[in-house]
Formats: structure tokens, sequence, C-alpha cells
């Protein structure tokens, strides 16, 4: 089939027939019999639980399957007349750009200018071709003043856009994405999956979109597939996919359709927009078919489960802070990081410390564990665990018990849920796992007793994480706490915050915006919000639980003060 | 954190001139280095390339290769006075140390160590000046043409030491934050966890390089001409300091003996070249932008 074909919408921008891919020395396939199509111009979310073959199918999509990686592989996989399997990533370059999980491994060059012009340099362009192009996705992307910039002093949005921009400075006719939003803020997030479907509109561009966070992008989808052990599950509009998830994998479905599900509600909203509408035009009707997940009733919270007044001065504290002031120097002049912070935080509190890419989240942790001096002010944390952002960098030996020898190590370990793995290797470990292990590296002598540190502090922990690891780790923060712990995660996945945290601080450019109950911070705004809270836009119903008992009507005492309150405040306003 | 010698971008006339310009100007001082050991135009070669280093924008990189050649050159002063017994005027009689014989210091070893110091004080300085402001991109671009795969081989080691760098920073954070009970991290398992990741990084950049259709043959674009309205005035600049220099060398500028009694030759032809090397760091400088 002729690439001009392709372009008129003849063939499909991506066929699988029939694929099955093993790594090597892999005893179980990652894909086994996998078939579907992408049309040209389509917009396809590829949704699944992790490790369920979403990245190995993209991979086999741009040909580092098998090409790169190796392994057995039957089937065919046809990529702008291509056979990927046949031809290697390089020959299909010019018809599908591919973005990774990780921007900072798919960067090359020093300055974003010569990383956008590669793939161009490569293929043999004319200079002003190349120059040309590379102007073009430069607008395309919004990224014309990165273009003199030295690619490591690029944030993680940034690298991301720039991942992007060489991905489709060739004009590719199909763009891979995998989890591209993982390290994002949700303002950059959302930018992001708007950008796609923008691309995706007016160039055209073929897109498919692997992501855990499926309440940002469904949206914008066309059609999604759904991956389950290395198998198609799914494949369909993104309203069936909503319904197929109530009986095949709750643990897919978004909070908004969770919503809806146990509020009985139909159809299933897609996004924000889809259930607004719905319920404004007071189209509920009642559902006979129940949600497996959490039922109504079951298991409200209301918001005020964490409200308790305090008098946080006069408390023990697990870490305060007090006029902090961190000062760091990227290479371009020293820059305030963090400018006068207050915060104390009390034993057996759970706060998510959340804000944008930048905003100084991490200096606030690694001041508060000693990493970084303060510049000026001061900050003391009671005996503090603090778990960084890559898990990986605590696991040094081949063998878990070596990490933590002795009586200590072990009763880490128990801490953890992890003694069972005491002879595993860390590297044959899930992701989940190696958490788990990286947290008991850190608390490990930490322990008193059955006790456990005055502060665990835990930076981005749910990157990558699909909804039922996230319930692990959220179980596992709830052990802690309930033994003493102050917990403080820094994450970006307002879901998870509105789930495990009684209180949210807010850092906006170094200082705090916000601080105050999970609920009313999480229910505030749009893009520090929930999805639920976006939808219902009542002050302090953030989870699908909440929200559920509000509109089923079986909302506590509390709830309907709240929603007077609102009413009241719209009456006023209107 | 970032090197201070890491390249910064910036629209100085340093940055925007052709790497070949930029060579050729910091290299004329490096030459000067080399072709005197009179500490006034050694003086003057290392204040012009801190000069240009700052008016380029790489304060902090000069600021680093001060301290570094400095120190640097401290030592050589050092040892040379230790080491070198050549001299008539004895400034201290040390007697005898066990691996050094007899020791004396004399002026006219510590005057030595002072030019030799010098030198390598302004070589340190020099390339300093030229790692903040010279893009390596461009540079290995320009080599492209000659050896393309070497080249783009250059560039990831570039772009991936100071990538590793920031990874042993985190794993030496990863290290401090070990609670008591857990295993102590020599530096052996350190560098081996580095080196595993690595080779990690390595596979990741290569499965990148595929995508870019690196296995297709290498970088095969006709290379790009970036206009530059420098590039004249550094070539200029390096032509002057290097024919001014030769010259004065011929015609004795460089005046110097250091055994065994010190002559400085301080006559007009070496004040004329420190003059001239001097007022080379100058070039980069850039007028203000004119107001509309």
């Amino acid at each position: 089939m002729s690439e001009l074909a392709i372009r008129r919408g003849v063939a499909p921008a991506l066929a699988v027939e029939g694929l099955t891919y093993s790594y090597p020395r892999s005893s179980a396939p990652a894909l086994l019999d996998v078939s579907f199509e992408v049309a040209p111009g389509e917009f396809v979310l590829l949704a699944g639980r992790s490790a369920s073959g979403k990245s190995t199918l993209l991979r086999a999509a741009c040909g580092l399957v098998p090409h790169f990686h190796g392994g057995e592989v039957e089937g065919r996989v046809t990529v702008a007349g291509l056979d990927a399997t046949r031809v290697g990533p390089g020959e299909l370059a010019a018809a599908v750009g591919y973005v990774a999980q990780d921007p900072e491994t798919q960067v090359v060059s020093t300055t974003v200018a010569a990383e956008i012009e590669l793939p161009l340099e490569m293929r043999g362009d004319a200079p002003g071709d190349r120059a040309r192009a590379v102007e073009e996705v430069a607008l395309a992307l919004a990224i014309p003043h990165l273009l003199g910039r030295a690619v490591d002093t690029l944030s993680g949005g940034e690298l991301q856009r720039v991942a992007l921009a060489a991905a489709l400075v060739t004009r590719p006719r199909l763009v891979l994405l995998d989890e591209p939003t993982s390290q994002l803020d949700p303002v950059s997030g959302d930018e992001l999956v708007w950008l796609l479907r923008r691309l995706n509109e007016e160039w055209g561009v073929a897109v498919v979109l692997a992501e855990h966070r499926l309440e940002r992008c469904l949206a914008a989808a066309d059609r999604v597939v759904a991956v389950t052990a290395g198998r198609i599950g799914f494949d369909g509009a993104p309203r069936g996919f909503l319904e197929w998830t109530r009986g095949d994998d709750p643990m897919l479905t978004t909070p908004a359709a969770r919503l809806f599900s146990l509020a009985e509600i139909e159809p299933l909203p897609v996004g924000v927009r889809d259930a607004r509408r719905t319920l404004g035009e007071g189209s509920a009707a009642p559902t006979t078919v129940p949600h497996p997940g959490k039922g109504v009733g079951g298991e409200v919270r209301p918001p005020s489960r964490f409200r308790r007044p305090r008098d946080r001065r006069k408390d023990p504290v697990a870490l305060r802070a007090e006029g902090l002031w961190v000062e760091l120097d990227d290479g371009s002049g020293p820059r305030d990081v963090l400018r006068g912070i207050d915060l104390a935080v009390a034993p057996g509190e759970r706060i998510a410390l959340m804000g944008r890419n930048g905003a100084g989240k991490s200096t606030l942790l690694r001041a508060a564990a000693g990493l970084v001096d303060p510049a000026a002010g001061r900050v003391a944390a009671e005996r503090m665990a603090l778990l960084t952002q890559n898990p990986g960098d605590y696991l040094v030996r081949e063998r878990v018990g070596d990490e933590l020898p002795g009586d200590a190590g072990r009763a880490a370990l128990r801490a953890v849920g992890m003694e069972h793995a005491i002879d595993a290797d860390p590297r044959d470990l899930s992701g989940g796992e190696r958490q788990r292990l990286a947290l008991a590296i850190t608390l490990a002598g930490r322990l008193d007793g059955d006790g456990v540190p005055g502060l665990v502090a835990l930076d981005e922990p749910t990157r990558g994480m699909d909804r039922g690891r996230k319930e692990d780790l959220h179980a596992l923060v709830d052990r802690l706490a309930a033994q003493g712990a102050a917990i403080l995660i820094a994450t970006h996945d307002v879901e998870f915050a509105a789930e495990f945290a009684e209180r949210v601080v807010l850092l906006g450019d170094g200082i705090v915006i916000a601080d105050g109950p999970s609920a009313d911070i999480l229910s505030g705004g749009w893009y520090f919000a929930t999805e639920v809270a976006r939808v219902l836009d009542v002050p302090g119903v953030v989870t699908a639980e909440h929200g559920a008992a509000f509109l089923g009507g079986r909302a506590s005492d509390f709830n309907r003060h709240i929603w007077r309150k609102s009413s009241e405040a719209r009456g006023a306003g209107g | 954190m970032r090197s201070p010698f890491a390249y910064i971008p910036r629209r100085g006339p340093l940055q925007s001139a052709r790497p070949g310009a930029a060579v050729a100007y910091l290299g004329a001082l490096v030459v000067v280095a080399f072709l005197y050991s009179n500490p006034l135009v050694l003086l003057a070669a290392g204040a012009a390339a801190c000069l240009a280093g700052r008016l380029a924008g790489a304060r902090a990189a000069v600021r680093a290769a001060l301290r570094m050649g400095l120190g640097l050159a401290l030592l050589i002063v050092v040892v040379n006075a230790l080491v070198v017994d050549r001299g008539e005027t004895v400034l201290a009689r040390l007697g005898d140390w066990p691996v050094f014989g007899q020791v004396d210091i004399t002026l006219e070893a510590i005057v030595a160590g002072v030019s030799i110091g010098l030198r390598a004080a302004v070589t340190m300085i020099a390339f300093a000046v030229y790692s903040a402001c010279v893009d390596p991109d461009r540079v290995l671009r320009s080599l492209r043409p000659v050896a393309a795969r070497s080249a783009l081989t250059a560039t990831l080691v570039s772009r991936l030491v100071p990538v590793a760098a920031a990874d042993a920073g985190r794993l030496r954070d990863a290290a401090r934050l070990r609670g008591p009970g857990a295993a102590e991290v020599g530096r052996g398992p350190l560098a081996r966890r580095l080196l595993a990741g690595s080779l990690d990084r390595a596979v990741d950049v290569a499965a990148t390089l595929e995508l870019r259709g690196y296995s297709l043959g290498g970088p095969r674009g006709e290379r790009r001409r970036e206009p530059s309205r420098f590039d004249v005035r550094f070539y200029a600049v390096a032509a002057v300091v290097l024919a001014v220099a030769i010259v004065g060398k011929v015609l004795g500028a460089d005046g110097f003996r250091t055994y065994p009694t010190v002559q400085i030759g301080l006559g007009p032809a070496t004040f004329a070249v420190g003059a001239v090397v001097l007022a080379s760091g100058l070039a980069p400088w850039r007028r203000g932008g004119r107001r509309v």
C-alpha cells in the first residue's frame, strides 16, 4: 500500500494481526494473539493494569519489539504499509513517532534545537527543510522559546514536550505515547492531552496513548483498547469501555463513572462535561446493574471524617518548618526554591503535598531530611524516613535479605509486608514491591519496638501505578499512620490524595498557597481538584463515594449542610 | 546540580560565533601561554581569559576555573620549590628530607614555579570558558562530515556524563537516607549500582537512536551553516594576538630567565604584547541593544 493511499485514509495507520510475543528468557508471552487496527487520524486510548502489555504493544508498533529487544514473535504488525516485524525502527522512523514514559532517557543532544533536528539529519533532509520543520513543530507545541535552551535545564513537562517534538518533526502518520503524563502535574498533564487532541485534529496524526490516569484522557479519545494480561480485553467506544469495566475490570473505571455507578445514574460519563450535562439535564435514571466496587452506603466517609480541631502550636510535631528558605543553583545562578515556608505536621497526620512541577515539593522533603541546607529559617523532623522518587536508587544488592540484615532489617520488612521476599533478587520484584522494599530500607532501625518513625515522607510514589497498586500503597500508609507515623506524600495524583490525605498543603513557586482539609482544597479549584469535585462542584465532596451519597440523597447531615451552604452561596452569587 | 563548566546557551557573541571562531580565539590565548614564560604576559593572558568569560556570562565557570587553576599553580610552586635546588638566592635551608635529600628553597625556583603555574591556570580558564560558552552539539556537528558516528558518540558522551553525575548524586542521597538498620552501602556497591544504571540508560539511549533512524547510516544531512556576524571579530582577534605574540617573541618580548638568578624583561615590547593580549579579552563584549 502506498504512502499516499495511507494518507488518504485507505489503509489503517496501524494494523496488528495475531501478534504473540515473548521477551527473551521469559516463560510467559507478554502479548498473546493481539489483533486491532488504528485508522488514520484516530485517537486511541490504550488502557490496562500495570504489566498488562501496553508498553510492549507500543514497542511492537514502532519496531523496537522484536528488533531491539529480541524475543520470539508471531503474527504481523503493519505500519504505513511496512511490516514492523521485518523492518527495523529506523525504517519505520518516518512513519511512526514514539514517546516513552521517562523523557530523560530519550533525549540524546545537548540543546533542544539539536534534539529536534536530529531525526531529520539522520534522514538526510536538506538544511533549509530541517530548519523549517524544527520551527513548525516548535510552534505547534508552543516551545519556540525553548529551542536555544540546554536540555538539562528543562522541567519534566518541558522535556516531555521536547521529546514529543522530536517524535513529530518527521511528520509521522502515527504517534505512540507511553504514559506521557505520569511525571507531570495536573496542569501540564491536561495541557499535553489536549495538545495531542489538537495535533490529532489539525495534522491528522493518529495517536495511540497508553495511560493509567484514564480520567484525564478518556474524553479526548475516539476509541479505547483495553489490554488484559497480554490480550485485548475490550476494543470500542469510551462509553462502551466504561460499561465493560463494570463487569470485567472495575479497577480501570474512572472516578466519574464510579460516581454514576454508585449513584445508579445512566449513562456512564466519559468526562466531566458529559457528566455535568447528564446531571444538568436531569436525565439521570436508576440503573439495575450494580457496580461490583464499593456499594452506596457501604463505606461512605463524610468529608468531616478527618476534621478535628487542632491547636498545632501546642501539639507535638513530627515536622516543623519555620520561615524556611532554600536556595539552589542549577548553573544559571542561585534561585530561591522555597521562600519562607511555615509548616507543622502532627504525629499520625496524613498530608498530601501538592503543586505544579518546580513548586518546591521535593526540595521541602529534602530539606526536612537534611539533604539540602536552609538558606534561612529552620526545619526539624522527628525520626524522618524519606523515600525519594526512584525506589531503584535504594536497591544496590542482589538479595533482599542482604539489603536488610539482622533483627532491625526483618522488623522493617515485616512493617511493609515483605518478609516473604527475603531471598528474592530486588530486580525480580514488581514495581510496587520494589517501592515497599525501598521504604523498608529507609525504615530499618528507625522502628521503635512496634512503633514507626515520627514522619514517613514519600516523593511521587504513585508514578506509573495502576489503581490496584495505589490501593496497596494506601493500605500501607494506613498501616503506618495507625502506628503513629505522620505521613507526608508529595504527589500530582489528586485522586490518590483525596483517598489517603486528611490535609492538603498546596505549594506554588516556593510558598504555601493553600493549607487545609483535603476535602476543601481538592474541591475548590479546577486543576487541583478530583474528577468528582469537578463534576459536582460541591464544596467538600471529592470522592465517588461522597458524591454518590450526595447524589443518592443519602448524604450525612454534614453533607446536607454543605449543600445548603453551597446553594445559598450560588443564589447570592447569581 | 549542574556543573559550573556545563554549556549554557546564551545570546552573547562568543556563544553565537561558530565553534571554529571561538576555538581560534580561546586557542590563541592558550598558545600565548605556552609561547611565553614571562609572568607579565602570562598574567595578561589569564586576565584576558577571565575577562572574556565574564563578558560572555560564564562567571561561574571562570570562578571555578580560577579556584582550581590557582590551587594547581600553588601546588606547582610548592613542589618546584621543594624539588629544584637551582638558583643563587637561597631563602631557606630545610636540611635533609627523606625523599628530597638536601632541601634549599630558592627564590628562582619559586619564580619558575609561578611561571609554570600561571601557564597551567591560563589553560584551565580558557578551557572553562570554552566549555561553558561553546555549544558541544555545534562542535560535534562540524566534525560529522569527517566521522559521523564518532561525532555522535562524542555527543552522547557529553550528554550522558552529566546524567551519570546526577545519577551518582541521587544514589549518594539514597545511601544517606537508608535507615540505621539497613546494610551499609560502601563505595564499591554504589559504583556497581551506578555502572548498572548507566548501562540501563545507555540501552534506553540506543533505543531512542534506533527510533530516530540511526541504523540508516548515522547523520548524513548536509551541514547547516548557521550565520554569525561575530566570526570575523574572533578570527581577527585571534590572528592579531598570534601575530603580535610571535613577532614579540622574535623581538625578545619574552625576556625571562630564572636561573641562576631571576631576570624578568619588562621592556616596551613585553608591555606591548601584554597590552594587546589583555585587550583581546574584550572581544566578547557586546554593546547594549539600541532602543527603538
